[in-house]
């Protein structure tokens, strides 16, 4: 696999695209709870300081305040840590922004374990359950420079609230710049017809690995970047099914509630029956450490990856028999 | 409350100024071995934790979890370097293992996490959160007539939270006098002065508004930390908070006062100059 390294985290593709785009929309604001050296937001503060709020180390009060200007008629951007977006200031989300359908865009940092050196109180590993629960709420979750980019428009433009995961390092540019990308698609991150593995973020990039391993053995795996978590590629996925025949679905995220459990659900609902397996925390904590040695740790590598891989392609042939 | 106490032993101040110096001197290492972690607000609050474990806290390095042990919550988990340096130093780990900080099965955890270590009395990093477990710790002591008293460390950026101040008005309305919160004032969150990015003050006035005794020390004047926490601990029918003025990166030149030392790791070089800095007494 052959992936440029990228330059910046996806945390700071967003903030970069703020910056530019508040030149040209002179309509939106930007609420910080005092993270704004990490979400990059001071950026956006430096430059358009009377549409900047920072609201001090207080998230939820932080996103009704958001509400409350949303209310006005404003779209407001809410930037944090998606610990704290997701659960602190989680009714506020809910029952005021979600359920009068207000124009707030959250951009979370942290998702996942790509945080993983602050520990589990600063890892993002429920984000999408909460998130992805509430009527509503769109999902998004960019894996590269050229995805981020396009996630902040596409949130912007949206009418209704979005969340927009990120990541804390830099990883690997996967789309060449000007990519088109849209709310309920996908991207077809590399093609292949014995098994889809089902990704977004940085598991597609986790999940490109697996398939090179995969490779070597003949096994030609196909990756389905399924940024726009929700709502999710149905006909994408469908379509990339009824070739492959067998799904892994790959979350930096809990298994449970997830979307794992949503692409459970819709084949289960569809009539869709293959061979199925997830990777993600299996119902636990995670810990401090570097980011690639606790996706190792916690089976969410690249050779994890392909174990599932193969382990759901060995179901195919025995039940095809 | 400032300046020296006259009646206060000069042996005693020392050896906890040279405790001091010590866990000062372990932060910088082990955040500069993990190259990641929190040294500013670390050494704000390296006195009062030296006066704390060395002197003040009613504890026992062989007996973690011993009945009736005074309690400290770290709030502001961030600083959790302070905290895993004094445990080191007082024998509940090896020194040795500090170098494990953040790494993958560590103790020492980004955040501290209560069941891993022993000495730690609770599970912190998300800002606002061990303030009220401590007022819940102190409701225990109370309901069982249990004498210890619960001393927690909060951060000045951390009151903007909301959860600090039901905290606060639910200590005063239980009458936590077993209760003891410290304040590190030392004027810087993460992105800025505290004072610009939401001004708390008067956060005396708050406290006693409140219904909190309130004492006000110079957080770095050993003797003047140690006469605050011995008077804290007298029973008043008030919970105490004890606002400590103090310098965010304390006793290394480079990083006193400045916002962006609050989460970065330095350099074998910085190392180098912080250790020797911390050695020449300038704390
Ligand atoms: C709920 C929550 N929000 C945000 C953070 C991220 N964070 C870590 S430290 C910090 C600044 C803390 O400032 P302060 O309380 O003054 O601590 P100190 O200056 O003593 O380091 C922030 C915002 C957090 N840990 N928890
Ligand atoms: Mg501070």
């Amino acid at each position: 696999m052959t992936l440029a390294p990228a330059s910046k985290p996806t945390r700071r593709v967003i903030a970069d695209r703020m910056l530019e785009a508040g030149a040209a929309n002179t309509d939106f604001v930007v609420f910080e709870s005092d993270i704004g050296y990490s979400t990059y937001s001071y950026l956006f503060g430096d430059a358009y300081p009377a549409r900047y709020f920072n609201m001090g180390i207080a998230e939820l009060g932080t996103m009704a305040a958001a509400a409350g200007m949303a209310a006005e008629g404003r779209p407001v951007v809410v930037c944090g840590y998606g610990v704290f977006l997701s659960m602190r200031a989680l009714e506020a989300v809910r029952s005021f922004v979600c359920y009068p359908r207000l124009n707030v865009k959250i951009f979370s940092s942290h998702g996942g374990v790509t945080a993983a050196i602050d520990g589990v109180t600063h890892q993002a590993t429920e984000d999408i359950a909460f998130m992805g629960t509430l009527p509503g709420m769109t999902v998004l979750v960019p894996c590269d420079s050229a995805s981020a980019t396009a996630a902040f428009d596409l949130a912007l433009g949206a009418d209704g609230p979005v969340f927009v995961r990120l990541m804390r390092d830099p990883l690997f540019e996967v789309y060449p710049a000007g990519t088109g990308f849209r709310i309920g698609g996908s991207a077809m991150a590399r093609k292949g017809r014995h098994v889809t593995i089902a990704a977004y973020g940085d598991m597609v990039i986790q999940s490109l690995e697996a398939a090179a391993l995969l490779e070597t053995d003949g096994v030609e795996a196909e990756v389905l970047d399924l940024y726009s978590v929700k709502p999710f590629d149905e006909a994408a996925l469908r379509e990339s099914l009824s070739r492959t025949g067998a799904l892994v679905v790959a979350e930096n995220h809990q298994v449970r509630n997830g979307l794992g459990y949503a692409l459970a659900s819709w084949c289960m609902r569809n009539g869709v029956h293959v061979p199925f397996a997830q990777i993600g925390l299996q119902d636990t904590f995670a810990e401090s450490g570097s980011y690639p040695l606790t996706l190792e740790k916690f089976g969410m590598d690249p050779s994890s990856i392909a174990a599932a891989a193969r382990a759901v392609i060995g179901r195919k042939k025995r039940s095809e028999q | 409350m400032t300046g020296n106490n006259p009646e206060m032993p000069v042996g005693r101040i020392a050896s906890l100024e040279a405790h001091a110096r010590d866990i000062r001197r372990e932060i910088v290492s082990m955040v500069h071995a993990a190259q990641s972690g929190h040294c500013g607000g670390s050494l704000s609050s390296a006195d009062i934790v030296a006066a704390l474990y060395f002197d003040i806290l009613n504890i026992d390095p062989a007996r973690p979890r011993m009945a009736g042990r005074d309690r400290f919550v770290l709030s502001k988990g961030h600083a959790c370097p302070v905290l895993y340096a004094a445990l080191a130093l007082r024998g509940y780990l090896p020194v040795e293992e500090l170098s494990t900080l953040r790494r993958n099965s560590s103790r020492l955890q980004g955040h501290p996490v209560a069941p891993y270590l022993p000495g730690i009395d609770a599970t912190t990093g998300s800002l606002g959160m061990g303030f009220g477990q401590a007022v819940g710790m102190a409701l225990e002591a109370k309901m069982t007539g249990a004498g210890h008293t619960v001393y927690t460390l909060l951060g000045d950026g951390e009151l903007d939270e909301g959860l600090v101040w039901e905290a606060a008005a639910s200590a005063a309305k239980f009458k936590l006098d077993n209760l003891v919160a410290i304040i590190d004032r030392n004027n810087l969150q993460n992105d800025g002065y505290a004072d610009d990015i939401m001004p708390m003050e008067p956060i005396d006035r708050k406290f006693e508004a409140f219904n909190w005794r309130v004492i006000k020390i110079e957080g770095h004047d050993m003797s003047a930390i140690v006469t605050a926490l011995e008077s804290a601990r007298t029973r008043s029918g008030k919970p105490t908070c004890i606002i400590a003025h103090t310098v965010k990166g304390k006793g290394v030149s480079f990083m006193e006062d400045r916002r962006e030392w609050h989460g970065k790791a330095p350099s074998d070089e910085e190392k180098a100059k912080a250790c020797a800095e911390i050695a020449g007494g300038r704390s």
